[in-house]
């Protein structure tokens, strides 16, 4: 029997060696020894943003004198050119999307394994 | 479709899911199990113990896993370190429980007789080469894998195995013809 074969039979031998052991409720007593898991206020999360944008809208209304800035700023922006304001698109555009391709990046290389 | 264990390993970090930590136990549990039981010499309750640990242990730090190699060897490592701790607190490895671990093993994988003295062959080799042999010949894993669990050079494990087997060849090599 030349090496290479005697090292396949070794190897052979000893993985036949090495049945499958059934779980037998091995796993199970693994999870009950796990710490808890975190508890998640995640609906906070949209509660909070809503009261805030509803927050930041009741004091620019008052502070705005009823909102009558939004009357005077709307004719400003009706008198901007169509440049510009294409332009402008263009370029808010590209922002949200890079920041949204960067948050893709980072969330794609925390949770990679 | 059946997860893989990066998807598993991603939805443990992601949503704390301990269901998809449980499919990783069951994937891994008795080639952890297998190998802890073989390096404390068939002392399967002392195995069992140590591979609980290890997988608790791996839940608490999965943060730490980056992914740079397989999920089951970043395993084999914490459990080979739980294995080496405990050995330092017991200052001497444990002995043979050659019956129970007989008793375990299937009967009709091998020649009893064969595996007999497989099993006795490889309790006989000295620790750093059984491990060595244990995790290359028996759970597959290539000599850079097995050098990142047991934390030592590459040269030093390819030299261990290659001693291992010669050792265990020398002692079945009636069995070998």
């Amino acid at each position: 029997m030349n090496e290479e074969r005697e090292q396949d039979w070794l190897d052979k031998k000893l993985q036949e060696a090495a049945p499958y052991i059934e779980d037998d409720g091995f796993t199970a007593h693994v999870l009950k020894q796990l710490p808890a898991p975190h508890v998640r206020l995640q609906f906070l999360r949209p509660l909070i943003l809503v009261a805030a944008s509803a927050l930041a809208s009741a004091l620019t209304y008052v502070l705005s004198d009823g909102g009558r800035f939004i009357i005077v700023e709307m004719f400003k922006v009706t008198t901007i050119p169509t440049v510009w304001v294409v332009a402008f698109a263009l370029a808010s555009g590209m922002l949200v999307m890079a920041g949204g391709i960067v948050a893709a990046m980072s969330k794609a290389s925390q949770i990679q394994p | 479709m059946e997860l893989t264990d990066a998807g598993l390993v991603a939805r443990v970090l992601v949503d704390d899911d301990q269901h998809a930590y449980g499919e990783l136990v069951r994937r891994h549990q008795s080639s952890m199990r297998g190998l802890l039981r073989q390096l404390t010499r068939g002392d399967i309750a002392l195995a069992d113990d140590l591979a609980q640990d290890a997988f608790v242990r791996a839940y608490k730090n999965i943060r730490s896993f980056r992914g740079e190699a397989k999920f089951s060897t970043w395993l084999y490592r914490i459990a080979y370190n739980c294995f080496r701790e405990d050995a330092r607190k017991r200052k001497e490895l444990v002995g043979i429980n050659e019956e129970q671990w007989q008793a375990e093993l299937d009967p009709q994988a091998v020649d009893p007789g064969l595996r007999h003295d497989l099993m006795h062959a490889l309790s006989l080799l000295p620790l750093h080469e059984r491990s060595a042999v244990l995790l290359c010949c028996q759970n597959g894993l290539s000599h850079d894998e097995a050098a990142r669990v047991l934390d030592i050079p590459l040269g030093t494990v390819k030299t261990n195995v290659l001693r291992g087997r010669e050792k265990l060849k020398k002692t079945l090599a009636a069995w070998a013809q």
